[in-house]
């Protein structure tokens, strides 16, 4: 059952990346990247790691794609129009959607497939806590810094637009 | 198995590198890297349990918060180049200014 779960989850990860990448209407593109972001932590799952998968989807299919529709919502009206036509063809649209949420039913229907039915790693994320604290420490010290600055850059722009805009 | 994922990561991996070169948008070209970098999440994921290597898992935990960092910094720098009235489009930019 596995493979043919990878199977499904693969193909439209590919088939939505070369949707994303023929799409004029940056929404249509991101709302494509999205069906792309929610089949890679399916098969993050499949593998083993529903850790990641999870953070995958909060992170980004949830926290930069929010951003990414924030940054079309701020594009200048002219640019607006043509960057939100949603021309999306619905039938795929629909698969879009559809998929995620069969795979759910599947999910919990069979109580989920059992992580790592793949045949590979089901205990492994227990030790990335570890890991992250013990021999990466320097990069995860390093990583939280630039979220950090990466956070700042943005209420100073912020900041400096209102100091302008006064 | 291995072929499969290693199949996908290849297609989605050279997808998101063509949103990158093909595209002008700067949006879009983003778009492309968060696809490639999601590419190579999946490879990583997947040879992890293969190997039984968690330190994969942790380098791919790594991976996605800094590329959440190059998102934030992004698309902060494309949202900056509207409010100076100019267009997020990468041929319209020629010279790097403070």
């Amino acid at each position: 059952m596995g493979f043919w779960a990878l199977c499904a989850a693969s193909g439209a990860a590919v088939v939505f990346a070369g949707l994303m990448l023929l799409q004029r209407s940056l929404y249509a593109a991101a709302l494509c990247l999205l069906v792309v972001l929610l089949q890679v932590s399916a098969i993050f799952f499949l593998a083993g790691a529903p850790l990641l998968a999870f953070l995958q989807i909060m992170i980004y299919a949830g926290a930069v794609m929010v951003l990414v529709v924030v940054t079309i919502m701020a594009a200048p009206a002219a640019a607006r129009r043509r960057f939100a036509a949603l021309e999306a063809p619905w039938p795929l649209a629909a698969v879009g959607l559809l998929l995620p949420a069969a795979e759910l039913a599947v999910f919990f229907k069979r109580q989920g497939l059992p992580a790592g039915s793949l045949g590979a790693g089901a205990g492994l994320q227990s030790s990335i806590g570890p890991i992250l604290f013990g021999p990466y420490a320097a990069a995860t010290e390093a990583v939280t810094l630039l979220l950090l600055l990466s956070c700042l850059a943005l209420i100073g722009r912020v900041r400096e637009r209102r100091k302008d805009e006064r | 198995m291995t072929a499969l994922i290693y199949s996908t990561t290849i297609l989605l991996f050279f997808l998101g590198l063509a949103a990158v070169v093909l595209r002008r948008q700067l949006l879009a070209m983003l778009l492309g890297l968060e696809l490639m970098v999601s590419a190579v999440n999946v490879s990583l994921v997947y040879l992890a349990g293969l190997f039984s290597d968690a330190q994969a898992l942790a380098a791919v935990l790594i991976i996605i918060a800094v590329a959440a960092a190059e998102a934030v910094v992004g698309l902060t720098l494309i949202i900056d180049l509207r409010e100076q009235g100019r267009e997020a489009d990468c041929s319209a930019l020629r010279e790097l200014k403070g």
